[in-house]
């Protein structure tokens, strides 16, 4: 047994003791904030009705523990579902393949490892829910089985739950990480949906939220003496906050089957590895990726012609930086798996024939979340790779290969919504035109910063997977290419924005040159 | 009596591609070098041998266990360092090394005591509270060297362990390795002779995926008996020259390059010289 936490001790290390793990919980610390408003705040998480509850325990620990399970099993996933693959890129995975530990084994350490990575968030917004009780509670006193409570049924069996699915994924699609992001994403947007029609179905709803969320209901019901119209609403909505009415909300008693089910999730999710585990490549992987760089070494073992060095021709020197755009261009088109490509044209044919405001509104979004890889690296891959010595050290590394990268980005961008712009030019549409190079920079230049804050594309991912499901919700705020109707004023501030960020970039560049 | 039997094994890795063909040899207890040109098929092999990778065809045996079908036999008693590894970076020494012993199936206090005295013989004992990522070379590949020798293995796989190491550290690897030779095998690889004729008790030469010759050090030697000499050429003339012989080694001297080459037939001016283990390499790889 022993050893066997040693290894997931060690793992678990090895994900936290990072920079950009710290930005992820002060990140997560910052959501929690919000889960359970301010009372004079302009929006609401969760609302039944006009109703929420007073503030008590209760409505604090069931609230939190709920956004909990369903927003971190969300971006969660993204969070945790490297762990296979990092061992494979920090190539730690050959080492492993050859000890006697069990594909089992190890996969199940990869499992309960991802599990403290999600726990350690879920601690954070535990001690948040805390804290905004005492700030905002309605004179009630704290009752901490309120909050334990929810937290243990509902929270942790779902980011177990999360925890097994990511090495699943990685075991299965581990090559196609595009394929997991896509995969998950129907998987939970099913789950979410698929709402259990009687009580006894409440087991099988592995977020746990969907049980609470009846009961809240239910009491709504009663008070209103209505049936309709007592939907729970869930998510940040913004000014429905007038005439809020209260009632008092106790916790509940989870139903001993609800209970069992609990259980039975995490049996199952081992069960699950234990059936999957044979199917673990063990790092044997490498061959197939290998292949492509490892161009067989050309035997040159024949008679080599000595070269003089001072009879070797001597280049021109050439400080353009058209030729650094292009290679960065080129480097960005062929990032990736060449079948994105496939897509990508597929969203370019949409933007071009589909209705001129879907074409805007939701293809354009996606075609270029797309991208999100090509993004997510701009400023760390060369670390990454570690090639950024030479980078740091080549000649003028910040007015010439930062900006031919960031230029290149913003080209390729534009590129993809070319279809797009050429129909609002036909249109004269300019503003549409504007807001659509507006949205192309403030993306690039928003990786760009994120990247260097956090050292990291994890957190640029994450939040661009967001905005994107927000646009795909038409969320205004979330709107950064002009696919909805706004006042002159949003992109006035979005141009802001936009030279904030770029201005804090290129600050950054130079001081991590100046290091 | 330790045992590793290889027979008819080939690797391949696309059509008409391969590693290594139809691969046969016997190791017994001892160090054995494997010599061979970079793309020889070195890493190749004592990747399957290591478990890591399955051979296309052929087997592998361990004292007659089939370690195709069965490498939790041979990983139990395995230490291997790969040639390009990796570790975790936000771990130090002693954290990435407890979890390599925990993969291992090892741990416990002694395992403590194996790991400190480990790192201390490997001179890492003052960087090991650091994080590996602010490791050099060097370091990152004693640690990798470290993790090898974790569980007290029986059979002990170095894929080019004295890179990045640098001279000071290549003799206190050797004097490590060769204290454990006794009771098991020890099969180092490298493309420099220097790095293993000092320790090897057998050496076994590759190129482009097969073995050519596999014996001990005189043996190897053997090959090459008045087959080497040294004459000294005008500097102009060495390119001519290099395309006739093999040329093992040049020095500066009165203007003019002393030259150590091989030949089949000795000649005018040449000054028949005693032959090593680096002459044999060079004349068996290059032979067509
Ligand atoms: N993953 C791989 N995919 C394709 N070819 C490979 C791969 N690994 C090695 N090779 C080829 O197999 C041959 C042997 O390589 P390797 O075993 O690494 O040689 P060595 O370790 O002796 O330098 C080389 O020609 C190399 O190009
Ligand atoms: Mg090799």
């Amino acid at each position: 047994m022993k050893p066997f936490l040693t290894i997931i001790k060690s793992d678990y290390l090895q994900r936290t003791r990072s920079y950009s793990f710290l930005i992820t919980l002060c990140a997560s610390l910052a959501i929690a904030y919000t889960f359970v408003p301010e009372p004079n705040a302009s929006y609401s998480t969760i609302r039944i009705a006009d109703h929420v509850g007073y503030y008590n325990s209760a409505w604090f620990g069931y609230v939190t523990a709920i956004m909990t399970s369903i927003f971190l099993s969300l971006i969660g996933f993204y969070l945790v579902n490297s762990g296979i693959k990092k061992d494979i890129e920090t190539k730690v995975g050959q080492i492993v393949a050859a000890t006697p530990i069990s594909n089992f084994k190890y996969l199940c350490a990869k499992v309960l490892s991802n599990f403290l990575v999600l726990l350690s968030i879920v601690l954070i917004v535990f001690v948040m829910s805390l804290v905004l009780f005492m700030l905002y509670n309605d004179g009630y006193p704290l009752e901490l089985v309120q909050f334990i409570k929810p937290y243990t049924f509902i929270t942790l069996p779902a980011m177990f739950f999360i925890a097994v699915i990511a090495v699943v994924f990685e075991v299965f699609l581990g090559k196609f990480s595009i394929l997991q992001n896509i995969g998950f994403f129907f998987l939970y947007t099913t789950l979410m949906v698929s709402t259990p029609s009687n009580e006894s179905y409440f087991s099988l709803d592995v977020f746990g939220s969907k049980i609470v969320m009846h009961q809240l209901e239910g009491q709504v019901r009663v008070l209103t003496k209505k049936d309709k119209s007592t939907d729970l609403s869930i998510g940040y909505v913004i000014g429905n906050t007038n005439d809020t009415k209260r009632f008092l909300f106790k916790g509940m008693d989870f139903p001993r089957s609800f209970i069992m089910s609990r259980f039975l999730l995490f049996a199952i999710g081992i069960g699950f590895i234990t059936l999957i585990s044979p199917f673990f490549h063990r790092f044997n992987v490498k061959e197939r990726n290998a292949k492509k760089k490892l161009t067989p070494s050309i035997q040159t073992q024949l008679i080599t012609p000595e070269i003089r060095l001072t009879k070797l021709p001597i280049p021109q020197i050439n400080y353009s930086v058209w030729p650094i755009f292009k290679t960065e261009f080129k480097l960005l088109v062929r990032k990736g798996k060449r079948w994105v490509w496939f897509f990508n044209l597929i969203g370019m044919l949409l933007l071009a024939l589909l209705p001129l405001k879907i074409a805007h509104q939701m293809v354009l979004p996606i075609l270029w979340f797309l991208q999100v890889g090509r993004l997510s690296d701009l400023t760390t891959k060369e670390a990454a790779n570690r090639v950024h010595y030479f980078v740091f050290s080549s000649y003028k590394p910040l007015s010439r290969l930062f900006v031919s990268k960031v230029f290149a980005a913003i080209m390729l961008m534009i590129c993809l919504a070319l279809p797009l712009i050429i129909r609002q030019g036909l249109l004269a549409n300019v503003c549409a035109i504007i807001t659509i190079l507006l949205g192309s920079i403030f993306i690039v230049v928003f990786a760009v910063f994120l990247g260097m804050v956090s050292k990291g594309k994890k957190l640029f991912e994450v939040l661009f997977f967001m905005i994107t499901y927000a646009n795909m919700n038409s969320i205004p705020f979330a709107d950064y290419f002009g696919g909805l109707e706004h006042q002159t004023s949003y992109f006035t501030g979005l141009l802001i924005l936009v030279m904030v960020l770029g201005g804090l970039s290129v600050f950054l560049r130079t001081y991590e040159l100046k290091k | 009596m330790i045992h590793l039997e290889i027979q008819n094994v080939s690797k391949r890795y696309a059509r008409n591609k391969y590693g290594i063909k139809d691969f046969t040899m016997q190791i017994e207890k001892g160090i054995l070098g494997l010599l061979g040109p970079n793309g020889a098929g070195k890493s190749t092999l004592l990747k399957m041998i290591a478990t890591v990778h399955k051979p296309s065809s052929g087997i592998i045996s361990l004292n007659k266990n089939n370690i195709v079908q069965d490498p939790n036999y041979m990983r139990k008693q395995l230490g291997f360092l790969p040639q390009d590894f990796g570790v975790y970076p936000n771990l130090n020494a002693f954290e990435f090394l407890r979890y390599m012993g925990a993969m291992k199936g090892v741990g416990g206090p002694p395992l403590h005591e194996r790991i400190n005295q480990l790192l201390e013989g490997l001179n890492l004992m003052e960087a090991a509270k650091k994080p590996i990522g602010s490791y050099s070379g060097g370091m990152k590949q004693r640690v990798g060297i470290a993790q090898a020798l974790l569980n007290n293995p029986k059979i002990i796989i170095f894929d080019e362990p004295t890179v990045g190491l640098d001279p000071e550290e290549r003799v206190r690897f050797r004097n490590l390795i060769s204290d454990l030779a006794n009771d098991c095998i020890v099969i180092l690889s490298s493309h420099i002779v220097s790095d293993i004729d000092t320790i090897a008790d057998k050496v076994a030469i590759m190129k482009n995926g097969s073995l050519i010759s596999y014996g001990n050090q005189d043996q190897m030697v053997q090959n090459v008996t008045n087959r080497v000499f040294e004459t000294s050429i005008e500097k102009e003339h060495l390119s001519s020259f290099k395309f006739q012989h093999t040329v093992v080694s040049t020095m500066r001297k009165d203007g003019k390059l002393l030259v150590r080459f091989i030949a089949d037939q000795p000649m005018e001016n040449a000054i028949n010289q005693k032959p090593n283990l680096e002459d044999a390499y060079l004349y068996l790889t290059k032979k067509k």
